[in-house]
């Protein structure tokens, strides 16, 4: 040990010391916006993910389309068959919003009104720790995107919320993640809930839902979207729906576990929504 | 061994990191086993330390540490302190305790792994998130699926380090 302290071994510890001090003093002041370091071994390397990003994905493209085109094809005609029903569906609510937007001239009243400033951006890589879900997207402040901002996929389900901005690439949390707290509303019943990511539940790529509105009887299946409550996310983004009620470990309340509806393992592209107008 | 050798020495061993970086972050990530991925980053540190010995083992894990810090989500600076102490550890242990080969290499990276996993179920712990067993089961994941890095990670470093000049002066 006499050698380590002779040979400036306490100097590199000071250092180590006084580096990891900035970077805690600097994360915490900046709130969200990558430090300076970080941001540019971000901005560097985004050209790097994109180019995994695209190989990866040309290669896993080939497997499936090697592996998978039985599945794809009973796949394909299954969802030909959906859409067939969904179109007659469609038929009948075109119906139902003509008569309504002549019911809302009738008594005067403000119609809704849902409008959404978008940004699509690729995912170029998944989280570098296994005790956070994360995703790195390839847009950044440069691109308007702010921390808190939610992300959802091409079928408007949550992703999650923007957590640490760079200038071309930002960090989202998922909605699994251990960190996760946002607002939730059982579709079906319109209760109010908490989305809550969980370590345990983050595994196996679920999360669950506290604070249940008392008497409500949950069905396997119902769906959960954000309730908007607060104004920071908008409401109305499909989260997940129920797997299971669960009774918690001091056994006086109960939570339900819920399947994200959005894909987290294959997602390719999303939207980061920047700005929302809700009138309801 | 003069400053040129120095620098093209650290550089070497620099350049060594990246393959290791770009496993750990781009690649080894996208297809989890028993839902974890490995963490190469602090096995790379922790082969040096072993080579290299304590005060070079301290400002390797300072760099590398540095880029963890950089490149993990949420950084804290925990890393760059906490490998720099750990590289320490471990160039003592290689020096005093045990040999400065495979065997030894495992043992201060397991070490290192059990010390960086502590740490992280403590800091959640005292916060209040997270379940102990939860934490636990997923550390146990976290470094066994690692220890299997350390074989090809103390190769790389192995062979680099018997292409560099030996001696190094701070």
């Amino acid at each position: 040990m006499k050698d380590f302290f002779r040979r400036n071994g306490l100097l590199i510890l000071i250092a180590a010391i006084l580096l990891a001090l900035v970077t805690a003093v600097v994360s915490m002041l900046l709130g969200g916006v990558a430090n300076p370091f970080a941001n540019v071994i971000g901005v560097i390397t985004t050209p790097v993910r994109n180019g995994i990003n695209a190989v990866t994905g040309w290669v896993e493209e080939k497997y499936t389309d090697a592996f998978e085109l039985e599945q794809i094809k009973e796949e394909n005609q299954e969802l030909k068959r959906r859409v067939a029903e969904l179109e007659a569906k469609e038929r009948e609510y075109e119906e139902a919003i003509q008569e309504n937007e002549r019911l809302y001239n009738l008594l005067e009243l403000t119609p809704k009104n849902r409008s959404f400033d978008k940004e699509a951006a690729m995912v170029t890589a998944r989280s570098t720790s296994n005790w956070e879900s994360t995703l790195t997207l390839s847009k950044g402040s440069g691109q308007g995107i702010a921390v808190d901002d939610c992300v959802v996929d091409e079928y408007w389900n949550l992703v999650g919320v923007v957590a640490e901005v760079g200038e071309n690439w930002c960090t989202v949390r998922t909605l699994i993640d251990a960190g996760t707290q946002m607002g939730g509303q059982l579709v079906r019943t319109g209760g109010s809930a908490i989305l809550e990511g969980e370590l345990a539940l983050m595994g196996e790529g679920k999360l669950k839902l506290t604070f249940l509105p008392e008497n409500t009887q949950l069905i396997s299946g119902d769906l959960v979207s954000t309730s908007g409550l607060g104004g920071v996310y908008p409401s109305g983004i499909v989260a997940g729906h129920v797997e299971e009620v669960r009774t918690d470990v001091s056994g006086m309340t109960d939570y339900a576990v819920i399947v994200p509806e959005t894909d987290l393992s294959s997602l390719k592209q999303v939207f980061v929504i920047k700005d929302f107008d809700i009138v309801e | 061994m003069t400053r040129q050798d120095f620098f093209i020495k650290w550089g070497v061993y620099a350049l060594a990191l990246l393959p290791v970086w770009f496993c750990e972050v781009y690649l080894l990530n996208r297809y989890p086993l028993f839902g974890v991925a490995p963490m190469l980053l602090p096995l790379a540190a922790m082969a040096v330390a072993v080579l290299e010995g304590a005060v070079a083992g301290a400002g390797f894990g300072l760099g590398v540490g540095i880029l963890c810090d950089a490149v993990y989500f949420n950084p804290d600076g925990a890393m760059t302190v906490g490998l720099c102490l750990l590289g320490v550890g471990a160039g003592v242990l290689a020096q005093y305790v045990v040999r400065q080969d495979l065997v030894g290499c495992l043992l201060c990276s397991l070490l290192a792994l059990v010390c960086i996993d502590a740490v992280r179920i403590l800091s959640r712990l005292l916060a209040g998130t997270g379940g102990l067993t939860a934490m636990l089961s997923l550390a146990g994941r976290e470094i066994a699926w690692s220890m299997v890095f350390v074989f090809p990670v103390y190769a790389l470093f192995l062979w680099v380090f018997r292409r560099v000049p030996k001696k190094t002066v701070l």
